[in-house]
């Protein structure tokens, strides 16, 4: 699995790992982020159980897996979190940040040892280790009940699904020319992400943040100028056309 | 039965199988019952005549109500099996999750600080297995007992017949047709029993 350091501060750091070139052919490729502070870890949408094996070899080259003291879930789907019950038996007093809406839902991946903590509707600030995490509220982008991570000391923002790519294992980790990158992520966002109203409003939050790294949870990262190209570019885009049939 | 219980997909559709075979048994022991209450009004009928009936008959109401409460033991215990299966199956995957992780991740710093979970779905997986040995063995000697009664069952149909056979000529095709209709269930029963338990051991 390729692993890229994206962020080295004082007190903190974001690892990214995608790419894994063990995975099943047919299943999606995701980018997995652990920020790691002196004593604890947090992993944001850890992968689906056919990855489990290569997220588990790849983060032990960076700490002690019992140094991750969190999960975070973006939303429900399994390329996002379908690995809950084998971290369940890695983690056992982890605690797993989702959305209030999925706990019932995510449980059937197994969760008997980590603590479920439910992210209320409008967001919340995560602190640990002397780290603040800001869970952004983007909801119905594309699942009903979603989040987005955003670091202000890194200026990171792990944006989940949204800017997103259904992307090949060759495809570069970071974006390197935004209209190149386009045809990548057109269909994902015109398909998946089903509400105008909902765009506006994700739109509308992000633009207030200042950030660097732009994350998707698929596909490559945005870095600098590409974060507001992307933003200028999915504000005119057309969502929801599945309702074109 | 064989002793390697192979985690496979396909065994708690097996124990499904022998539990959908069970209804043919449950339907054969109610027509034993049935058969016996026959026999039972026959017999107070022709009185005297064929005293010797009344304990045959007492015998194919306890054979009709053991094979009935036996079915009821087999379809809980191939639920569990159905279950345990499942769950061996889970644990077998977590343990090879694990294992796949630990050569992955050869070189790393910090490797052996999963061992302990490795080490716990191993030990998690073994128990998982022999929970699911357990239910099978359950199985199998139910299947077993239902199995050496309808052996029994064979040996009072003889005798059933020979008695049938002294009652006078009124009652005796009656009687004969009752010992017959038994026979019958009974083989039934045994032939699905013998079914389900090539299923069960068969894999």
């Amino acid at each position: 699995m390729k692993t890229i350091k994206l962020y080295e501060g004082q007190f903190h750091e974001w690892i990214v790992f995608g790419r894994d070139p063990d995975k099943p052919s047919k299943i999606i490729d995701t980018n997995q982020f652990l920020i790691k502070t002196k004593h604890e870890a947090i992993l944001l949408d850890p992968g689906g159980i056919e990855l489990f094996s290569s997220m588990l070899a790849s983060v032990v080259h960076f700490l002690p897996v019992d140094q991750i003291t969190h999960l975070f879930a973006s939303h429900q789907d399994p390329d996002i979190i379908s690995s809950l019950g084998l971290w369940d038996k890695t983690l056992p007093h982890a605690t797993l940040h989702a959305p209030w809406i999925w706990e019932g839902f995510l449980r059937h991946y197994g969760c008997n040892n980590i603590t479920y903590s439910s992210i209320p509707d409008e967001g919340e600030t995560l602190k640990f280790d002397g780290l603040e995490l800001q869970f952004i509220p983007a909801h119905y982008m594309h699942s009903s009940g979603n989040f987005c991570v955003y670091d202000p000391i890194s200026k990171i923002l792990f944006s989940g699904d949204i800017g997103g790519g259904l992307n090949s294992l060759e495809d570069p980790m970071f974006v390197e020319n935004f209209e190149a990158h386009i045809p990548q992520i057109k269909t994902f966002h015109q398909r998946w992400m089903p509400s105008e109203r909902a765009k506006d409003k994700w739109l509308k939050r992000v633009r207030k943040l200042d950030i660097k790294y732009m994350c998707p949870q698929h596909g490559s990262i945005y870095e600098g100028d590409d974060v507001q190209k992307f933003l200028n570019w999915l504000d005119d885009l057309e969502v929801g056309t599945g309702l074109r049939v | 039965m064989r002793s390697d219980i192979e985690l496979r997909t396909n065994f708690y559709i097996t124990a499904v199988s022998v539990s959908a075979r069970l209804s043919t048994v449950l339907k054969e022991a109610k027509n034993i019952s049935l058969e016996a209450m026959n026999a039972k009004a026959l017999v107070a009928r022709a009185g005297e005549n064929v005293r010797t009936f009344k304990p045959i008959t007492d015998y194919m109401v306890e054979l009709a109500n053991d094979t009935i409460r036996l079915v009821e033991e087999i379809n809980r215990e191939s639920l569990l099996i159905s279950k345990s299966s499942l769950i061996s199956l889970r644990g077998n995957e977590a343990f090879g999750h694990f294992l796949k992780a630990k050569n992955l991740s050869k070189g790393a710093l910090y490797q052996n600080s999963f061992s302990s979970a490795l080490l716990a779905a191993e030990k998690d997986l073994q128990t998982f297995k022999q929970d699911l040995q357990k239910n099978v063995r359950m199985l199998n000697e139910l299947l077993e007992e239902i199995e050496t009664r309808m052996l029994a069952a064979n040996v009072v149909t003889s005798t059933s017949r020979l008695e049938a056979a002294t009652v006078s000529n009124l009652y005796r095709a009656n009687f004969e047709a009752i010992v017959a209709k038994f026979e019958t269930a009974a083989k039934n029963i045994r032939a699905t029993v013998m079914e389900c338990r090539k299923v069960l051991n068969g894999r």
